[in-house]
């Protein structure tokens, strides 16, 4: 039995999943982590390091990571990668001039090792906002149709409203619980 | 008495482990618990150089003294606030923001807090504790707490949870949502009539080192929710 096995026997045990969540600033991590949980939303500041939230979420024990999105920061997220099991990517929809530099960042990760064994959800938030890009375009500008490497998968969402947020979620856990906790 | 919500006592609630709540390492600490070859003792580890998780996992009483000096804590890592809201009323029960440093002589002040709470407390489902916390100009690898609950001498739980790495400078929140284990009756009564007997140590460690060790202890015959 390879040491892998045992650790994905481990996790299976705990049935514990670690979601990575990550994305330019301003793009709305803290708000989906917040809103998703029930949090007001009212007061968030720039996150200028990490918020973790643990909670159990049908039968899982789920511990996310949200970390700080500025540019100061994102040299420190490689710190965060092992063990990940899902990548939340999240994208301001109506922050036009900085597509580029979200689908370049976004693609920088995918190169990494240690997530490579990770799920990616793309969330397409701030849908409530007049002028945001639907979902299809940020697909495309993103170029998420040639990501071979991950299982992925793009959702419009609005931290504001909720909308999608447990969609995207949940289907995250089902993919991760499909490739982990199935096996034997 | 310092009210100081320094030690902050991450999930201070305190909760009758639920079944598979906790790591693994924190189970294998409560079966530990029950083989006496197993145990360590306050005394032996405040003989040791420092201090380490796997040593914290195998005490099976709160300690009476602090397992490092407050200059262990060489990264300046602060706790700066503390939340407890109930996810089932969706009301935030308190929330505190650690006070100004006080001239206080005592090198111990702000290591211990005291909560009182009422016995509504005690029937509480689902909670969210949230600490906040800063650090200094370095960065930290492997912040772990390890924090038990007791009431007398029964542990009551244990929270042991890997933060990992902290960037310098950085202000970090971490909220752990958890099931409030249902007590009995009986267990109610006696921890409403015993205030201060249900008590808690929460360790800190960088790099499997000690470097805070806080206190707690609770009432819940009154005061304040």
């Amino acid at each position: 039995m390879g040491l892998l096995t045992i650790l994905k026997k481990m996790k299976q045990k705990e049935k514990e999943v670690r979601l990575l969540m990550l994305g330019l600033d301003n793009a709305g991590k803290t708000t989906i982590l917040k809103k998703f949980n029930g949090e007001d939303i009212n007061t968030i500041s720039p996150t200028l390091g990490f918020n973790i939230k643990t909670l159990e979420h049908r039968g899982f024990k789920l511990n996310v990571w949200d970390v700080g999105g500025q540019r100061s920061l994102r040299s420190y997220w490689r710190n965060y990668f092992e063990c990940t099991d899902g990548l939340i990517w999240v994208v301001d929809s109506a922050d036009r001039m900085r597509l580029q530099d979200c689908k370049q960042e976004l693609h920088s990760l995918l190169l990494e090792e240690r997530l490579a064994g990770s799920t990616l959800l793309v969330f397409a938030n701030k849908q409530d906002l007049p002028g945001s890009l639907s979902s299809e375009d940020i697909r495309k500008t993103l170029d998420l149709d040639n990501i071979k490497s991950h299982h992925w998968r793009i959702l419009p969402c609005s931290a504001v409203t909720g909308e999608n947020l447990l969609d995207g979620v949940d289907w995250i856990i089902d993919d991760i619980a499909s490739r982990i906790f199935t096996m034997d | 008495m310092s009210s100081d919500v320094r030690s902050s006592a991450a999930a201070s609630t305190t909760s009758a482990g639920k079944k598979k709540q906790g790591g693994f390492l924190s189970r294998q600490a409560k079966s530990k618990q029950t083989d006496p070859k197993d145990i360590v003792y306050e005394a032996d580890l405040l003989r040791k150089d420092f201090v380490t998780p796997e040593d914290v996992l195998r005490l099976n009483s709160v300690t009476e003294k602090y397992l490092c000096p407050p200059e262990a804590n060489v990264y300046g890592i602060d706790f700066t606030r503390f939340k407890l809201r109930d996810l089932d009323s969706n009301t935030v029960l308190f929330e505190v923001a650690k006070p100004p440093p006080s001239d206080d002589a005592d090198p111990n002040a702000g290591r211990f807090v005291r909560y009182q709470f009422t016995s509504q407390f005690l029937k509480l489902k689902t909670v969210g504790a949230t600490v906040e916390f800063i650090v200094g100009d370095k960065p930290v690898n492997k912040f772990r707490m390890v924090e038990k609950h007791y009431f007398r001498e029964r542990m009551l739980k244990c929270f042991d949870f890997e933060f990992g790495f902290c960037i310098p400078h950085s202000r970090n929140t971490v909220e752990h949502i958890y099931e409030f284990p249902t007590l009995s009756a009986e267990e109610i009564k006696d921890m409403i009539d015993h205030p201060y007997e249900t008590r808690s140590d929460s360790f800190y460690f960088v790099d499997d080192k000690l470097i805070m060790h806080n206190k707690a202890d609770y009432a819940y015959n009154g005061g304040t929710m």
